[in-house]
């Protein structure tokens, strides 16, 4: 961690947290404290911005990469341009740069580099809300989630990055979303929601009466405002708030797509495994969804209608102009062995989803710019684009491919994951050969001749 | 009882023969012969592909080749130069796709529903058989196909010592009978972890005097009907039903799946079982450090590891996340296959656990043969299913590519020659 500058919020952390994360700070050349009252705006500051030291100019931190194949998803696949970051944003792409002499060099030949992978939920990679004040940054989960090229995650409502090492440019967006606990079992709770949805919108009509006989009549009175779930609803009409809600089975989605049709509310579900067989209503109602492609509902031989998952979704989902993302059926990370189902293995969900018909870039979008389209931070991450912040996950193959190793994870352009520098995954196609001995094993202690 | 019907159908046709057709099949059903062909499925195929990974003995891989399939085998290989494909065949035209063996799992416990199967009565329960607990055409096994996987040893829980003996199964059919490869296929016997459960106070040594104590009473049986049959005694042994399955284990004939990880209860396994008892033995889970053992299970050169469901282990000593598959390999290890421990991972997923074990250090080569020929060489069945030879079953799987590559689907699965999954008419998997 080379380029790491410690920053003010890093060194918060530092006083507030582990013992020898105090020890490795100081090792580092530490900048003086500023001012408490500066530490909230520093944590909340664009991403890159240094903490500038008293009577001096801020030194403009400089970062390239070079050589690899560049996987822009927003536009064309680059070979081997410069990408050219300035306080971690992304300043320049193209062939024959000229770099500021400062700037530090990372040599991706050979590599293939794509946007920071968006999981649009997970769990334990971040700390519980507020994640600037909760994440441990040098926590293993958010090494393994780097490690699989992940560097925005979701943590409750708030969408952060998984800034190894510092808080610095950590939180992206709050308030995601309103969650809608919306279930077909649950009769009561829908007529409540529909009429929550019936005063907001005729409290919209009387403010807009309210409006027009104002002209009229000076002491005409405004209509009460909404309260309480009825105030969120008036939210949700005015696009001030998307709403969420875990819906799977065909009758759920379509219900609640017709809702938002019906009541113009923006609606991303999360699951829709029965997506398949509602997507003309869900895409007429502009509904996107969260999906994992290799969900398991076995038909319910009952009902004499299409039920059950279907490999397919994320195909037909698209082929109807649905935005997705993708997500894998565990949003944590687990080192207990059963892999391939986790956030250590986010693009393998996505292959899944290949295998039913989608095409490869769409999958690749659904877990990079179309999840930070539906957490609404594209204009941050999920392409690499000129202004947008350097997050890389540079590769040493097709995304897609299931002996593809990230080699290095960028979060506002610094290294956050170095393959060759953490034990955890050094010794696996070690810079890519496939021979490459064992790792150094004292093991079996007790297995020696005379066993 | 398709088949059946299908040919009482076919017999109308013909009038006078009616007869006739009907004692062959019943003949057939007794004899538990392979499945008898449907009316609509056609008996001679041709496949003409892109890619055929025979997984033969010579390795050998064909390009743009020709599989000739009749009666329930595989008739002649060869590419699309070499041969010709005769009439009557149905051809079968995929020149951008992969023809791969049949997927073959070693250690399935959907045998009924989608849970394990346990049978919790006795810390060891010989007599135990999953034969008897076997549910054709279910959900699992419909998905399995999908999934390319047509052999499958439907094994009975670990939550015991010995759990009772496996069945090998086609994963077509629709009775028993018709699935049946072999029954008993194996014996089950588990040693720590789950059995450590079954109740207060069980722990490795208890496990291990019990297990001991159950084998041994088993071997004597045995034994004393081999000095029978030797004729070294005139005394005939009474049959018991409790002990007698265990005279094919202890002939070798048929295998011990063993629950088996970690390096301590491993090195037991194959100090116990295989050197003691010299019981042909699969370490049937091999997981955690196992693969320390590397040295050990080498020396014993019958032993096969069939590594699974878990394809990492997290050293936390090392800090390192250590790929199961590819440790072992590096062990030196080459009986080396993967398994899905179905339904804790899905059975239709045999190949996504193989490409777990290469993202972790594995190689794709070996990890399809792991899953294929090296699967049923574990099972004693490789003259059977596991590669495309002339002369083997016909269970294949046509791929859109590399079967382990998550992003290619299986489009058409054959067992014993017949199309039992058609993703066309609906795809599953």
């Amino acid at each position: 961690m080379k380029n790491q500058t410690p920053t003010l919020g890093f060194t918060i952390v530092c006083l507030l947290l582990i013992p020898w994360f105090e020890i490795r700070a100081a090792e580092e050349k530490t900048k003086p404290a500023p001012p408490a009252n500066e530490a909230k705006d520093s944590a909340e500051a664009d991403s890159g911005k240094e903490t500038p030291d008293p009577g001096k100019q801020p030194i403009d931190r400089y970062f390239a990469i070079t050589g690899s194949t560049v996987h822009t998803i927003t536009g064309p696949v680059v070979d081997g341009p410069t990408v050219l970051c300035k306080n971690g944003k992304i300043a320049e792409i193209g062939h024959d740069l000229r770099l500021p002499k400062n700037t530090e060099i990372l040599d991706a030949k050979g590599y293939h580099m794509y946007p920071g992978l968006v999981a649009i939920q997970s769990q334990g990679i971040l700390g519980n809300e507020p994640p600037e004040d909760n994440t441990d940054l040098y926590n293993l989960s958010m090494t393994l989630g780097l490690a699989n090229g992940i560097t925005t995650a979701v943590t409750g409502n708030t969408a952060a990055k998984l800034t190894f090492g510092t808080v610095e440019g950590h939180v992206l967006r709050q308030n995601l979303f309103h969650t809608l606990q919306y279930s077909t079992e649950n009769p009561d709770g829908r007529r409540k929601f529909r009429e929550s949805l019936e005063r907001a919108r005729q409290y919209l009509r009387d403010l807009d009466d309210h409006e027009k006989k104002k002209k009229h009549d000076p002491k005409s009175k405004p209509p009460t405002a909404p309260k309480n779930e009825d105030e969120k609803a008036l939210k949700l009409l005015k696009h001030e708030l998307v709403a969420l809600a875990t819906v799977n089975t065909a009758q759920a989605l379509n219900d609640l797509a017709g809702l938002a049709e019906q009541y113009g509310f923006q609606l991303v579900v999360q699951g829709a495994a029965e997506g398949w067989i509602v997507a003309p209503q869900m895409a007429r109602a502009g509904v996107r969804a969260c999906i994992t492609p290799r969900t398991r509902r076995d038909r319910d031989e009952r009902t004499n209608h299409p039920n059950g998952s279907s490999i397919e979704n994320a195909r037909i989902l698209h082929e109807h102009g649905i935005l997705f993302a993708i997500i894998p059926s565990s949003t944590g990370i687990t080192t207990m062995g059963l892999a391939g189902r986790d956030l250590m293995h986010l693009p393998m969900e996505a292959a899944f989803a290949v295998r039913g018909g989608l095409p490869d870039e769409v999958a690749v979008r659904a877990i990079t710019i179309d999840a930070a389209r539906i957490l609404g931070i594209d204009h941050h991450v999920g392409s690499i684009e000129v202004g947008k912040d350097a997050d890389f996950a540079i590769v040493d193959g097709d995304l897609l491919h299931y002996m593809t190793l990230v080699r290095w994870a960028i979060v506002n352009g610094r290294i956050a994951y170095d393959k060759q520098k953490d034990s955890l995954l050094d010794h696996i196609r070690p810079d890519g050969q496939r021979d490459a001995p064992p790792p150094y094993d004292p093991w079996p202690r007790r297995l020696g001749e005379d066993w | 009882m398709i088949g059946i019907r299908g040919r009482q159908i076919h017999s109308f046709h013909h009038g006078n023969r009616q007869a006739f057709w009907l004692i062959t099949s019943l003949l057939g059903l007794l004899l538990t012969m392979p499945p008898l062909a449907r009316a609509d499925v056609p008996e001679k195929l041709a496949f003409r592909v892109g890619k055929v990974v025979t997984m033969d003995d010579e390795d050998r891989v064909l390009n743009n080749a020709i599989v000739l399939v009749c009666g329930g085998k595989i008739e002649k290989i060869g590419t699309i130069k070499d041969l010709p494909i005769p009439d009557g065949y149905t051809l079968i035209d995929r020149p951008d796709h992969w023809l791969v063996p049949g997927l073959v799992e070693a250690h399935d416990h959907a045998v009924g529903s989608s849970s394990d199967l346990h049978d919790y009565v006795y810390l060891t329960n010989p007599g135990l058989r999953t034969t008897s607990a076997l549910v054709p055409e279910s959900e699992n096994l419909k998905r399995a196909r999908a999934g390319g996987v047509t052999t499958a040893l439907m094994l009975p829980g670990s939550g015991n010592n010995l759990s009772g003996f496996g069945t090998l199964t086609k994963l077509a059919g629709d009775t028993v009978d018709k699935m049946l490869i072999r029954a008993p296929g194996c014996v089950k016997i588990a040693q720590a972890g789950n059995p450590e459960r079954y109740w207060y106070g069980v722990s490795r040594c208890f496990m291990y005097y019990n297990l001991r104590q159950t084998l041994q009473k088993a071997l004597a049986y045995h034994q004393k009907w081999e000095r029978y049959e030797a004729g070294e005694t005139a005394e005939k042994p009474e049959f018991d039903l409790f002990w007698d399955d265990f005279r094919a284990v202890f002939r070798r004939d048929i295998i011990a799946l063993v629950h088996t990880q970690w390096y301590q209860v491993v090195m037991s396994s194959v100090d116990m079982l295989a050197k003691k008892l010299h019981m042909r033995i699969v370490l049937g889970h091999a997981t955690f450090e196992a693969y320390k053992t590397a040295p050990l299970v080498i020396e014993q050169q019958d032993i096969y590891t069939c590594n699974g469901p878990r394809q990492i282990h997290f050293d936390q000593h090392q800090r390192k996340i250590m790929g199961n598959a590819a440790r072992w390999w590096q062990g030196g290890v080459r009986k080396l296959g993967i398994n899905t421990d179905a339904p804790v991972v899905p059975q239709e997923e045999l190949p996504f656990q193989a490409a777990m074990a290469c993202h972790y250090g594995w190689h794709p080569y070996p990890a399809l043969r792991g899953i294929t020929r090296i699967a049923a060489e574990t099972l004693m069945l490789e003259d059977r299913v596991g590669s495309i030879v002339v002369g083997r079953d016909a269970d294949l799987g046509l791929w859109t590519g590399d079967p382990i590559d998550p992003r290619s689907a299986c489009e058409l699965t054959v067992i014993n020659g017949q199309i039992v999954y058609d993703a066309a008419k609906k795809r599953e998997f």
